[in-house]
């Protein structure tokens, strides 16, 4: 049976050097002076001095969390009850459903954005809707809300998907043991479904946020360039300022405080499982 | 799986929910017919794009990229990852545990974060970037989903089960192959499902990794930035349609089988005709478009390739097909939509043949080494070309550029909106004039902003001094703090051409296309001054093809190619000639000021291009944007 362990050898080595090496890369960009030749090095910590005495970009790096964080829960406000219904539907009916969902995903994401953009614009078809209602005036693009919009279209679907498998997964003899042990539905979801589909929603969570804090191109498109995001201020340094060693502190920063996030969320999860298995 | 509910409050959310995910589909199905140009405004019914579509060799391969990257990277990395995971599950907990930890770095980092290491490891470890790099990332994003969803089956096995078939006497091939693969089925096909979700509609990662010119749908999109292009609808709208039938079959075909096993032989074969007859078109239609890039060999630059890296929308609806007709070789597009990202590219050792970059970028090019001179005595078109044109300051003997398009930034305004006193009086500082708050576009260029700026206050926008820098970037806070300015990109263009807003800073170019659209509206330069540009065609120091390079500088210079660049991209030809013919009686830009840019104010300047200055200007401009974010 062990030999089969033998199996994962080259997947490691691949991992140390796609997984890995990367890593180690942006972080030995990070903390080198400007110029990229890793053969001349010196290592300096103005790119980190730089980010963290800035106000503005601790603005632009709070804001960043602030609309993932939006974007996160409304998703799953939204994401929660549809992956809900989804599971309590017809069989037939919820796989329809499910690839329902999934569809879109495969319709490129930036054709998609686009379309809202004309939606979206001044005099596009939801504005006259608006506008039939006696809310003409409301501008629409290029708003926070257009920007929401666009990330909770775009990441929704990995909310309802992983919430939806987490419930399909459960046992229905749970819930009737509840019902029979005299849990009202609501006591029966409280305690029962919405403890046991908790992973899923914490798989959906980071499926959601992580997307979501670091996009750049929903903001530039449907936020107009004076919605300027921590994805933005990446995509610049490297694609067209050319400050990669800032752009690597900024991209390091980034993933660590992401890490941190993740962690906590994860010991939140095991948690709740410890618990339960009391 | 839980009870049965039918409570109307579900059905409702569940069609909110469809309503929801299909309006933009729906809305691009709709758009992929429309007549014009516009991606905002329908007029009339018509399959012009879907024609576009079929003859833009560049959008199928595109199609191409984005699917058989997709597929590979499916492919793979399912393998890759099952066998792993298997194997895996089977090693110490410690490797195991270690193994998890590092699969969770694609999947707990900003996806910018993992597509930045990938391109510092491709470019440290000096791999071309194209077709493999993109492939080798989307199998490295992939395995771990893979993996993730095959973990759960194998831990849910019996772990003897393996050891009771080899005591049966399988072989350890047969005991994974028979007994351990079929019991984790669902799962690897939910493997495989994801990944290949993942990498089709993959943007960030691709977009950083890329390069040679290969592109999927979500960059050709991206980099579209000079006008996109409506037969992106067209592409979408093909692939839904392919994607529905593809699933119905899939979906259909174990249902009817089921159903009429009875009548096996006859159904059965009933479904495998369709089956077969999709996998028939899409073999077809792969080999139709990799088929494309072979050519006639009795040409004389038969089997060579072009590499050319131009901004996005920049070339003429026939210019490269025709170009390839006439030499037999092949053209590779890449698209840029700043001069510093294609600067990062050249400088990072990106082999191209022909650049398209901008006056001041090609004096940065040119003092870093990184053009090659011209040998004028290939060249013969040097004379057909405008006098304005010749010998700027970037490059005075044009040793080392020929002109592509040229033109002025200026103001697009809307007649019955803006009074042209109001425009002559204060010049740029309209953009102040609380008058039009909220109704203004300003343009996402840090250079052509603090033109603008520079412009407005009276100096010259080459300037070198701080204090002048800081005096603009005072006045664009001012401009994005008072006047609730948009700042696009070009959207603007569209947005112009639909009168949306009542005025923004354009490049004449993309005014005289919005002129055409809409006759109510007007372009102006102030008097204070503007920035007279040029994009003109170079050869990189480190071109593989330099001459076959000059044959397309003939080309694209020559009567035919400059007339269907100019008339399709509405900018500026440098081509005397087709100049006058374009903007004469009957000419498509008959009229139209914009199409011809100003050549007798003194004000009027060329960029030059300083590398400290342009330093200040992009941080400040960063800042200017910071600051608009606060502001709204």
């Amino acid at each position: 049976m062990k030999r089969f362990s033998q199996l994962a050898i080259p997947y490691i080595i691949w991992a140390a050097l796609m997984l890995i090496l990367p890593m180690l890369l942006i972080a030995l960009y990070s903390i080198t002076e400007h110029g990229n030749s890793i053969i001349s090095f010196s290592i300096t910590p103005e790119h980190y001095i730089k980010f963290f005495t800035d106000p503005d970009f601790l603005i632009i790096l709070w804001r960043s969390i602030w609309i993932a964080i939006k974007t996160t829960v409304i998703c799953l406000l939204l994401g929660y009850p549809i992956a809900y219904f989804i599971a309590r539907s017809r069989e037939k009916l919820q796989n329809l459903l499910v690839l329902a969902i999934t569809i879109p995903m495969w319709i490129n994401m930036l054709v998609r954005t686009y379309a809202w953009i004309g939606l979206l614009s001044e005099g596009g078809p939801i504005q006259q809707i608006l506008a039939f209602f006696g809310l003409g005036e409301v501008e629409l693009l290029y708003t926070e809300a257009a920007v929401l919009l666009g990330m909770v279209y775009n990441f929704l679907p990995f909310m309802i998907l992983q919430i939806n498998t987490s419930l399909c997964k459960m046992d229905n003899s749970l819930l009737e043991a509840s019902a029979d042990l005299g849990a009202d539905p609501l006591h029966t979801f409280m305690r029962v479904t919405l403890p046991l589909s908790l992973p899923g929603v914490i798989n959906g969570i980071t499926l959601v946020f992580l997307p979501a804090v670091s996009s750049f191109f929903i903001p530039k498109l449907l936020g107009g360039g004076q919605y300027f995001l921590i994805g933005n201020l990446i995509e610049n340094q490297f694609i067209t300022a050319g400050e990669w060693n800032f752009g690597s502190a900024i991209s390091m920063i980034m993933a660590i405080i992401m890490m941190l996030l993740m962690m906590t969320m994860r010991k939140v999860e095991i948690r709740n499982q410890g618990g339960k298995e009391d | 799986m839980l009870r049965k509910n039918s409570r109307p409050i579900g059905k409702i959310l569940m069609v909110l929910m469809l309503i929801f995910f299909y309006l933009p589909i729906l809305y691009m199905i709709v758009f992929s017919f429309n007549d014009s140009k516009s991606l905002t405004g329908f007029t009339g019914f018509s399959l012009r794009w879907y024609q576009h579509m079929l003859e833009s060799r560049d959008m199928m391969e595109a199609l191409y990229t984005t699917f058989g990257v997709a597929l590979a990277a499916t492919l793979i990395s399912t393998v890759v990852g099952t066998i792993s995971a298997i194997g895996l599950s089977r090693s110490k907990k410690i490797v195991r545990d270690l193994l998890t930890q590092v699969n969770n770095l694609p999947l707990m980092n900003p996806e910018i974060v993992t597509a930045i290491g990938f391109m510092l490891l491709f470019i440290t470890f000096r791999v071309e970037k194209g077709y493999a790099t993109m492939l080798l990332a989307h199998i490295a994003f992939c395995i771990p989903y893979v993996m993730l969803s095959v973990m759960p089956k194998i831990r849910s096995l019996d772990p003897n089960l393996a050891d009771a078939a080899m005591d049966l006497g399988a072989t350890p091939w047969q005991a994974l192959t028979k007994v351990i693969i079929p019991q984790i089925t669902p799962g690897i096909i939910s493997g495989a499902l994801i990944a290949f979700t993942m990498s089709v509609d993959d943007f960030i990662i691709s977009y950083f990794v890329t390069g040679s010119g290969v592109k999927n749908l979500s960059i050709m999109v991206y980099t579209m930035s000079k006008r996109v292009n409506p037969s992106i609808n067209a592409v979408s709208t093909l692939m839904v349609v392919i994607i529905t039938i593809v699933l119905l079959i899939i979906n259909l075909a174990p249902g009817f089988i089921a159903k009429r096993q009875r009548a096996a032989e006859i159904t059965k074969r009933k479904m495998v005709l369709p089956a077969t007859l999709t996998l028939a078109v899409v073999v077809v239609g792969a080999i139709t478009v990799s088929g494309l890039g072979a050519r006639p060999s009795a040409l004389p630059y038969a089997g060579q390739t072009l590499y050319l890296y131009n901004w996005g929308e920049y070339t003429g609806e026939n210019i490269l097909q025709d170009f390839e007709a006439a030499t037999g070789a092949t053209v590779v597009m890449e698209n840029f939509d700043s001069n510093e990202q294609m600067y990062i590219k050249v400088a990072n050792g990106e082999a191209y043949d022909i650049l398209v970059p901008s006056d001041y970028m090609i004096q940065r090019l040119i003092s870093e080494g990184l053009l090659q001179e011209l040998d004028h005595s290939k060249l013969n078109c040097m004379d057909d070309l405008t006098e304005a044109v010749i010998g700027l300051p970037y490059d005075v003997n044009n040793d080392y550029s020929v002109p592509y398009f040229w033109g002025s930034v200026g103001i697009v305004y809307d007649k019955t909106k803006v009074s042209l006193e109001d425009l002559e009086a204060e010049g740029y500082n309209i953009f102040l004039d609380e008058k039009y708050r909220g109704d203004i576009y300003l343009y996402d260029s840090e250079r052509d902003s603090f033109m603008m700026a520079l412009k407005a206050l009276g100096y010259s926008m080459n300037t070198e001094d701080p204090d002048e820098l800081q005096a603009a970037y005072d006045w664009l806070v001012q401009c994005v703090e008072t006047m609730k300015p948009e700042i696009v990109t070009d959207e603007i263009i569209d947005n112009m051409a639909q009168g949306r807003k009542a005025m923004g800073l354009i490049y004449s170019g993309d005014a005289a296309y919005v002129m055409s659209e809409n006759e109510n509206m007007g372009f102006y330069m102030p008097e204070g001054g503007t920035n007279l540009w040029s994009d003109a065609m170079v050869i990189p120091a480190n071109a593989k093809n330099p001459d076959l390079a000059h044959e397309f500088i003939n080309f694209a210079s020559d009567y035919d190619g400059a007339y269907d660049n100019s008339s399709y991209v509405g900018y500026t030809s440098p081509n005397q000639q087709v100049m006058a013919d374009l903007s004469g009686e009957g000419g498509d830009f008959e009229g139209i000021n914009a199409y011809l840019p100003r050549t007798d104010n003194p004000n009027d300047e060329v960029f030059v291009f300083n590398d400290a200055t342009r330093k200040i200007i992009s941080n400040l401009w960063s800042k200017v944007k910071i600051a608009a974010s606060n502001a709204n």
